[in-house]
C-alpha cells in the first residue's frame, strides 16, 4: 500500500521547488510595489488587487497549482505527518534562492535557524 | 527584482508579534487546508496504481469533493493573509517562522485523522522549535546591525 520513500522523495521535491518559484514570483511582486500597509481591510484588498495586476503573480499561481496537483497525489498515497516533513526541505530552495534572487541578507543565526529546521525534518522523517 | 531598500523599508523587515500572529493564522489555515484535502483525497486511496493513470484517477476523485472546495477556499484566504505578511518581512524569514504548521498539523492529525507519533518526531517537532526562534531572531539582528 505504501510507496517507497524514492517514489514519493523526487515528488515532494518537485512540489516544493514549484511552490518556491511561486513564493519568489509572489515576493518580487510585492517587493516592486513598495508599500507599507496599515490594519485597514478594504487597503489590504486594495493591494492584494493591485498585486494581482502583476503577471509574474499568475505565472507564481500556475507554479502553485502544478504544486498543488503532485501535492494531492502524495497526500493520497503517504501518511500527511511523513508529507508533510519532506516538505520542508523547501526551506533550503527557499533559503537559497531568496538569497540569490531576492537579496535577501540570509546571516548566520537565519542559516543555522533554517539547519535546525532540517535536522528536525529528517528526525520527523526517519520516525 | 529588488531595487535598495531606504532604512525605514529596513526597519520594516522586523519580525514583530503582530506578523507572528497572522502567521499563526495562515498555519492554522493551512492546517485545515491539508485536512480537507486529505479527507477529499481518502476515497480516492483505493484506486492507486503508481503512474500517471493513478494520477488522473486520484484528482478525478478529489476535485469531486466538496472538502478540496473548502480547501481552496482556505487557499484564497490563505493568499490574502501570506502576501500581506511578506510585505512585511523577508521571504526567507516568513517560510521557515510559517513551519509553525509541523507543530499543528501532528496535532491536527492525532485529534482528526488519528495518526501516531513517535517520540522521535516529538523530538523533530522540538528541533523545529529550536529553529524558528533562531530565524526569528535573525530578523531582529538584522534591524540592530544595519
Amino acid at each position: 500500500m505504501k510507496p517507497a520513500v524514492f517514489l514519493i522523495l523526487p515528488l515532494i521535491m518537485l512540489s516544493s521547488a514549484c511552490d518556491t518559484i511561486n513564493q519568489l514570483f509572489l515576493k518580487s511582486a510585492i517587493n516592486s510595489l513598495h508599500t507599507s500597509l496599515s490594519a485597514n481591510i478594504w487597503q489590504v484588498l486594495k493591494f492584494v488587487l493591485r498585486l494581482l495586476k502583476y503577471p509574474r503573480v499568475w505565472f507564481g499561481f500556475i507554479f502553485s497549482l502544478v504544486s498543488l496537483c503532485l501535492w494531492l497525489y502524495v497526500l493520497s498515497q503517504a501518511d500527511l505527518n511523513l508529507a508533510f516533513s519532506l516538505d520542508s526541505m523547501h526551506y533550503i530552495f527557499i533559503a537559497l534562492s531568496s538569497k540569490a534572487f531576492l537579496r535577501e541578507k540570509v546571516g548566520i543565526k537565519r542559516v543555522s535557524g533554517t539547519i535546525l529546521i532540517i535536522i528536525g525534518i529528517t528526525l520527523v522523517s526517519l520516525s | 527584482m529588488q531595487t535598495a531598500m531606504d532604512p525605514e523599508q529596513m526597519f520594516k523587515k522586523k519580525l514583530t508579534l503582530k506578523i507572528l500572529l497572522f502567521l499563526a493564522a495562515t498555519d492554522i489555515l493551512e492546517t485545515l487546508t491539508q485536512l480537507c484535502f486529505k479527507k477529499s483525497v481518502f476515497s480516492a486511496i483505493g484506486l492507486d496504481s503508481p503512474g500517471l493513470a493513478g494520477l488522473g484517477a486520484v484528482l478525478k476523485t478529489a476535485f469531486s469533493s466538496p472538502l478540496l472546495w473548502c480547501g481552496f477556499a482556505a487557499v484564497a484566504v490563505t493568499f490574502i493573509i501570506w502576501s500581506t505578511v511578506l510585505s512585511k518581512i523577508d521571504l526567507s524569514v516568513a517560510v521557515p517562522v510559517a513551519s509553525f504548521s509541523y507543530i499543528l498539523v501532528p496535532l491536527a492529525s492525532i485529534i482528526f485523522l488519528r495518526e501516531k507519533i513517535s517520540i522521535l518526531r516529538w523530538a523533530g517537532i522540538c528541533f523545529i522549535i529550536a529553529g524558528v526562534i533562531f530565524v526569528s531572531l535573525s530578523s531582529r539582528e538584522r534591524v540592530k546591525t544595519e
